[in-house]
């Protein structure tokens, strides 16, 4: 064994060492082809590397190692308030380094663990990633866990689960379980997701295919969104096509295409669904826009609900005051006291008090005091209290067809 | 050199809440082993700064704290995962009324501001 020092300030030419090699501050090592340490580089203070440099371990201290080729650590590389860059590829059991670790060329670890920075020019391969600063990496990433306190800026990702504190930005890829994001979320490409979580915003810049969606505060979704269950604090908008199983939003919602919900739509404020809207059970707080529902469910509407070729569920109930333009069809109609609706089809429809539809197509219908109606066809029985007002009011022997 | 930005990406000032948020986003990665420079590099503020975070933090029991080999590490607590809830989520709230109001803003019709000269009030 014939362990190498370096002292401070000198530089040497260093081909093979067999033990150990010790480097101090502000020395320079230039590669004879390339280093090649039997045993633990020790590097203290700022140290250049010039050439490939390959060795069982590493242990950096107190500055900055540059290595300007390949760097190859069969072990542990540790660098205590260290920080290390390295130009060419990188490879190493496990990684730790309190400050920063930035690599130029493509990487391959075990476990990796940074206090600060991790910047890369190229692809990473990992088991896992863990940042307490920021990570930016313009190549690949594939890791079973990316962990990062603060922000993510990376290209493609395939990973199992990621979690920031901050803001993520991706260029696409897959992570098969788990995105959480304290903060912003952005993909800029196709991407596909077991679950999402993001208190802030989230946005999808491509087609997007995933699970369960929650977000505290703005989704945006520029294409086709696929998903299960999607709730969202404040403001939704898909510009393409949404499909999943159920949505609650917060406050407002709109859709560019269609959507189609096989399971429940809640709406605490607005929803507008340029195409065809496609659910189980709707409830709205404000206003619902689109150019033809179809509900398998009920539909309660609090405050305005206007579709061009109608709007069909098993019940309707229009809220007190609310308005509806473009026909319902429904089993069951009610409008609430001072409702209004144009055209209403329906099994049984009832008007509260002081509500008011232009024409009713059903088989029973009840008017409450002070209800008015313009036309009124019916097959089996007219309820019309005193002080309920028909224009014109025929009992005919079959119904006409229900649009829708 | 602390952040000007706050964790959740906008471009506006970063507050005290911010920087408590990112303080605690930052222990949280180390699940239970956040020493006081790796939360530094991390939150990307000095030591000495951060360290009086820290204690606030501590105090307020937000983070736990115990020593290991002679160092103070730190553990974010029950409670200040519900910090950090209550604070992704009223920023949420406020990232939505934010776009709200941006929106709104882009459909009213732009004033044309009236030269000084023609609002004058002609003297008599």
């Amino acid at each position: 064994m014939t362990d190498a020092k370096v002292p401070s300030g000198a530089r040497v030419r260093l081909g093979t060492v067999e033990g150990d090699l010790r480097a101090e501050r502000n020395s320079t090592i230039e590669a004879e082809g390339a280093v090649r340490v039997s045993g633990t580089a020790e590097f203290e203070g700022n140290v250049d590397v010039v050439g490939d440099l390959s060795c069982r371990s590493l242990d950096a201290e107190g500055g900055r190692v540059r290595i300007s080729g390949a760097l190859s650590v069969e072990e542990r590389l540790s660098g205590d308030d260290a920080e290390i860059e390295v130009g060419g590829t990188f490879r190493a059991g496990a990684v730790d380094v309190d400050r920063r670790l930035r690599l130029g060329g493509p990487a391959e670890t075990g476990v990796l663990e940074v206090g600060g920075l991790l910047g890369g020019a190229s692809t990473l391969t990992a088991t896992t990633v863990s940042v307490g600063g920021k990570l930016r990496l313009e190549g690949k990433l594939v890791a079973r866990s990316l962990e990062a306190g603060g922000s993510v800026e990376v290209g493609d990702v395939e990973l199992d689960d990621l979690e920031v504190g901050g803001t993520a930005r991706l260029g696409g890829g897959e992570v098969r379980r788990k995105v959480e994001v304290g903060g912003r979320f952005r993909v800029d490409g196709a991407f596909a997701f077991g679950t999402l979580e993001t208190g802030g915003i989230a946005e999808f810049r491509a087609p997007a295919t995933g699970g369960n969606i929650e977000i505290g505060g703005v989704l945006s979704a520029e294409n086709d969104l696929a998903f299960a269950d999607l709730e969202v604090g404040g403001v939704g908008e898909i510009r393409g096509n949404g499909r999943g199983r159920s949505v609650r939003i917060g406050g407002k919602f709109s859709v560019g295409g269609s959507l189609t919900l096989s399971g429940p739509l809640e709406i605490g404020g607005k929803v507008a669904v340029r195409g065809a809207l496609a659910a189980g059970d709707v409830e709205v707080g404000g206003k619902l826009e689109a150019e033809r529902a179809v509900l398998t469910g009920r539909a309660s509407i609090s405050g305005a609900l206007v579709t061009r070729a109608g709007f069909k569920a098993v019940e309707i109930t229009l809220g007190h005051r609310a308005r509806a333009s473009g026909p319902l069809v429904g089993g069951r109609v009610t409008l609430e006291r001072r409702a209004e609706a144009e055209t209403i089809f329906g099994q049984r429809v009832g008007l509260d008090r002081l509500a008011r539809a232009q024409r009713i197509v059903a088989e029973e219908v009840r008017l409450e005091k002070g209800a008015t109606v313009a036309e009124v066809v019916y097959l089996r029985t007219l309820s019309v209290e005193e002080g309920a007002r028909v224009g014109t009011a025929q009992k005919v022997d079959a119904l006409p067809p229900f649009p829708l | 050199m602390i952040p000007d930005r706050p964790a959740d990406g906008s471009n506006r000032r970063r507050e005290a809440t911010d920087l408590y948020a990112t303080v605690l986003e930052v222990v949280k990665r180390y699940h239970g082993g956040a020493r006081v420079t790796r939360v530094s590099y991390g939150a990307g503020m000095p030591v000495d700064r951060l360290k009086i975070l820290l204690e606030r933090l501590v105090a307020l029991g937000l983070l736990g704290s115990e020593e290991i080999d002679g160092r103070p590490v730190y553990d974010i607590t029950r409670r200040g995962q519900e910090f950090l809830d209550t604070y992704w989520k009223m920023r949420g709230f406020v990232e939505g009324l934010d776009r709200l109001a941006h929106e709104e803003a882009q459909r009213r019709p732009a004033v044309r501001p009236v030269p000084a000269a023609a609002a004058r009030i002609p003297s008599r």
